[in-house]
């Protein structure tokens, strides 16, 4: 029979500590050969891509081990914002353009080092920014998914999407997903005066309710699986992904223009290591990444020296000088009227 | 009998109100307080007070109906459950104890199932290709598969089959308690089953349903998974407006009052059920 007496206690008590100041000991010991280098990705397919293709590549290369930071965008602005100028959570920032540039206005990102970034150089136009300021890494182009065998007449352009004959039929994104705020642009591109026209904007996109929203691309997938929606807007790769695991999709490149999701990379404004950024972020754009990127991800390489292969050619439909064709938004008109857009997205739609 | 020390019991009870001030008064302090800043993008909150947050939680028509529906939706369900509930309970407090023990791991087992994984099952049972459709279209019914899901009802099913174990455990502790030689008595002197559980068992078991149905409102008002996934957006309860608030437009005050707007309604409702059912309960207070 055993007896818990009060010195059993303290000795476990004891035991516990001691194993608490061994753990800090082994944790101070692993800071002496250096302390790791952060860098940002999100989670699932990008972790294990980071994890099993990039790191091995770049620890060497930094002289440092890397430690991954896995989450979303609106968490990343979060813990920069709560973590302030001066002491930022990690040194590049690989996040939506929607969310870089609130953190780019509070000041708590700065321009690049673009001189020690030596193949900034080769990378297509649409990518670049104005004064550096960030670069676009990573392009996945947005279409138009369709289940082959629900929909008849596939679209052609985005504007075929409010043919009375799809009405029920599609599936779109709730207004947390930039592509639900591009496509609400979009729409008073094509229909009122310009990208800005809000107005136009929300009620052509209430003409097409109703609809299910999903948060990310990644859940429309399962409901382009079940036929539970049989249009969608989704990026290539995801499409693609559908079509491999023997789901009938097929894929329109719309005539009216690709928008795309795009990841920027950007410079924390008090970056602790700026050689290893500039490193981190010369790495991938570098042709050898872009390339594993796009047989990973499908995306369409950013870097000009890169080609697409040709047994990826039907899965990345946009490449090349294409890449300028993609559509581009105003993000900071998006960040400016944030407040407004959700508040009329709740009332609305 | 030794009569333990004052000290060592407020020892003993040491470890849960720091874990309870920790990680629930000091948040909950936070979350009031910010409910109350302005405003501010290079922080989540400015430094000066406003109470600019709750008129408009409170004054735009908008939220405000989203509050109410929110309130009517989870009283809907609370109800629902009740309905589902009792008479499980009923039979679960009338079994022997051998079958007890197995009828209350069927009641519990749901529980250990994460809420994500029963509303993907419903996603998968009601959706467009889904079992449900297949049958109804082998045995005629429909000539086309019908799109089920992301509405209401949906919502609603997906949440009562969720929370039945959280009515259902409460109304039978409450049933067990009551005394059988009450039901015999009221037997003996003439009354129908029927009578006998309206006048005797259903009011006896009142602490048990108030329990049940306090818990199961507070739940579904504040539930954001399920009417998210089963209601595809389409269905717009509070907690969604909240999150939307504070991960979409990182507005984290008027998200805060949001939140603080919808456990005031929360504590009303509750607050008035309580004080409506206190004479009822009084009466049975002393018979339980």
């Amino acid at each position: 029979m055993f007896q818990l007496t009060r010195r059993h206690m303290l000795a476990g008590l004891a035991g516990t500590a001691a194993m608490g100041s061994l753990a800090t000991g082994f944790d101070r010991a692993a800071h002496a050969q250096g302390a790791p280098y952060v860098v940002n990705t999100y989670g699932g397919r990008w972790e294990k891509f980071w994890r099993a293709q990039l790191l091995p590549k770049l620890e060497p290369m930094l002289g440092r081990p890397v430690k991954l930071d896995i989450g979303l965008g609106n968490g990343w602005v979060s813990t920069f914002r709560a973590a302030g100028k001066d002491k930022s959570p990690f040194d590049v920032l690989m996040t939506n353009e929607r969310y870089a540039v609130m953190l780019r206005d509070e000041g708590l990102l700065a321009p690049m080092p673009a001189a020690k970034i030596t193949n900034l150089a080769d990378v297509y136009p649409l990518a670049r920014y104005k004064n550096d300021a960030a670069v676009t890494g990573i392009v996945s182009p947005i279409g138009i998914a369709y289940r082959t065998d629900l929909v008849k007449a596939p679209p052609t352009t985005w504007r075929e999407l409010w043919d009375a004959k799809y009405k029920g039929q599609l599936g779109f994104y709730s207004v947390n997903n930039s592509l639900a705020v591009m496509f609400l642009m979009l729409a008073g591109k094509l229909f009122g005066k310009d990208e800005l026209d809000l107005d136009t904007g929300f009620k052509k996109l209430a003409e097409l309710k109703p609809f299910p929203q999903v948060d990310f691309s990644g859940a429309m997938a399962p409901l382009l699986t079940q036929g539970q929606v049989a249009i969608a807007p989704i990026d290539f790769a995801e499409a693609v992904a559908l079509q491999q695991k023997g789901v009938p999709i097929g894929i329109v490149v719309p005539q009216d223009g690709v928008l795309m999701f795009d990841q920027s990379f950007n410079v924390a404004a008090n970056a602790a290591d700026k050689d290893a950024s500039c490193k981190y972020i010369d790495f991938m754009l570098s042709p050898e990444v872009q390339t594993l990127l796009a047989k990973e991800f499908f995306t369409a390489p950013v870097n000009s020296k890169v080609k697409v292969p040709d047994e990826l050619q039907a899965a990345i439909p946009v490449s090349g000088d294409n890449v300028s064709k993609i559509l581009t938004f105003d993000w900071q008109f998006v960040a400016r009227n944030r407040e407004v857009m959700l508040d009329r997205w709740a009332k609305e739609i | 009998m030794r009569k333990t020390p004052l000290w060592s019991t407020w020892l003993l009870g040491a470890p849960v109100l720091v874990l309870l001030f920790v990680f629930l008064v000091l948040p909950y302090g936070e979350m009031v307080a910010m409910s109350f800043r302005t405003p501010a993008t290079s922080a989540p909150y400015g430094n000066a007070w406003t109470f600019a947050h709750y008129l408009k939680a409170l004054g735009d028509p908008f939220y405000l109906g989203v509050l109410g529906y929110t309130l009517a939706v989870g009283t809907l369900i609370a109800v629902l459950t009740l309905i589902l509930s009792y008479p499980i309970a009923l039979h679960l407090a009338r079994v022997g104890d051998r079958w007890y023990l197995l009828f209350y791991a069927c009641v519990v087992s749901p529980l250990l199932v994460g809420v994500l994984v029963r509303n993907f099952g419903w996603m998968i049972v009601l959706s467009f290709s889904g079992p449900l459709n297949q049958i109804l279209l082998a045995l005629g019914l429909i000539e086309q598969p019908l799109r089920l899901l992301f509405n209401l009802p949906v919502v609603v099913l997906g949440l009562v089959h969720v929370f039945v174990p959280f009515m259902v455990l409460p109304i039978t502790n409450a049933l067990r308690n009551i005394d059988p030689a009450l039901e015999e008595a009221s037997h003996s002197l003439g009354a129908t089953r029927w009578e006998t559980f309206c006048r005797v068992t259903l009011p006896l078991s009142l602490p048990g349903v108030l329990a049940g149905v306090t818990l199961v409102f507070a739940l579904a008002i504040s539930a954001f998974v399920t009417p998210a996934l089963l209601g595809g957006q389409n269905v717009v309860l509070m907690p969604s407006i909240v999150i939307q608030q504070l991960i979409g437009a990182f507005a984290w005050p008027f998200g805060a009052a949001l939140a603080m707007a919808l456990s005031l309604a929360m504590l009303i409702e509750i607050g008035v059920l309580t004080l409506a059912m206190r004479p009822l309960l009084r009466r049975v207070a002393r018979w339980s």
